[in-house]
């Protein structure tokens, strides 16, 4: 099965400039995943940088850019089977992410992410990120949280 | 100008106490740069901008003196409380070397919301050159 960009719009919460996937390649529902993102150099993070900076793309947005395949995974397997959780799909934790690579514009991340288990709404995923034939990122364990609307309080 | 890739300025502040802890400020702004997608029908802080911030705060921590600092990974995160755009995100890390690689600094900094709430854990492992 293969999810088009617009198709992960219905899927995922997350819009322009932080949608960081672009398109599904491989998807087995509630086992595996394997998501796409072209690196531009026309992207935000790539603003307000000296020429001779270092354009390696940034670990935050890598992590961001694997959690949301993970969050396909497990949203739209979910859907699938007609349990799709409600709430706002959140980054909970993470594990052990391990840096052996860098990627930068004119990349594309390729994100292998596989669902360990769900718990209510919670699901366990691990996940690696490659770049051709180089694995640049490992995670060892992240957890993807739904959490209901009305816990998003601002503070005070 | 910034001399390295990052999806926004995530410190607005840093200070530096004596025995060497680093509080870094960042005010949560719905205008800053990736927010208008995460999410169109409100805005949180990503869970990853909290690293975002600790990273770009130990970075300029660890490369006062020249040395050059890159992250080498993620030893943990953990997100309890959202922070949302009029929130003030305070970061407080404080740095030991790894028993295993001399070469390796670890981070531990707890973030904390405006109510004294913690937002999250966060712990870095950055590879220190001098």
């Amino acid at each position: 099965m293969i999810l088009e960009h617009a198709e992960l719009k219905r899927i995922l919460p997350h819009r322009h400039p932080i949608l960081q996937i672009d398109r599904v390649v491989e998807f087995e529902p509630h086992r595996r995943i394997v998501a796409t993102k072209a690196i531009s150099g026309c992207e935000p993070c790539y603003a307000d940088l000296a020429d001779d900076a270092d354009h390696r793309f940034p670990t935050s947005l890598l992590v961001e850019s694997m959690g949301q395949a993970g969050g396909v995974l497990w949203l739209h397997s979910a859907a699938l089977s007609g349990e799709p959780p409600a709430g706002t799909l959140i980054l909970g934790s993470a594990r052990d992410v391990t840096l052996t690579g860098a990627a930068y514009p004119g990349d594309v991340l390729r994100h292998v992410v596989e669902l360990d288990s769900v718990k209510g709404e919670n699901a366990f995923m691990t996940g690696e990120t490659w770049v051709g034939e180089r694995r640049i990122a490992t995670v060892g364990s992240m957890l993807a949280v739904m959490r209901a609307d009305d816990a998003l309080t601002p503070a005070g | 100008m910034r001399n390295y890739a990052a999806p926004l300025s995530a410190v607005d502040k840093l200070e530096t106490a004596d025995d060497g802890t680093v509080t870094a400020i960042k005010d949560i702004v719905a205008a800053d740069p990736y927010l208008a997608g995460h999410y169109p029908h409100f805005t949180i802080y990503p869970g990853v901008f909290s690293i975002e911030t600790v990273y770009q705060a130990a970075r300029e921590a660890l490369t006062r003196d020249g040395a050059t600092a890159e992250l080498a990974g993620i030893v943990s995160v953990h997100f309890k409380a959202p922070l949302l755009p009029g929130d003030r995100l305070t970061a407080e890390l404080t740095f030991r070397p790894s028993p295993e690689d001399p070469s390796i600094v670890r981070v531990k900094a707890k973030c904390t919301r405006a109510d004294g709430e913690t937002s999250g854990r966060i712990t870095l492992a950055m590879r220190v050159t001098s």
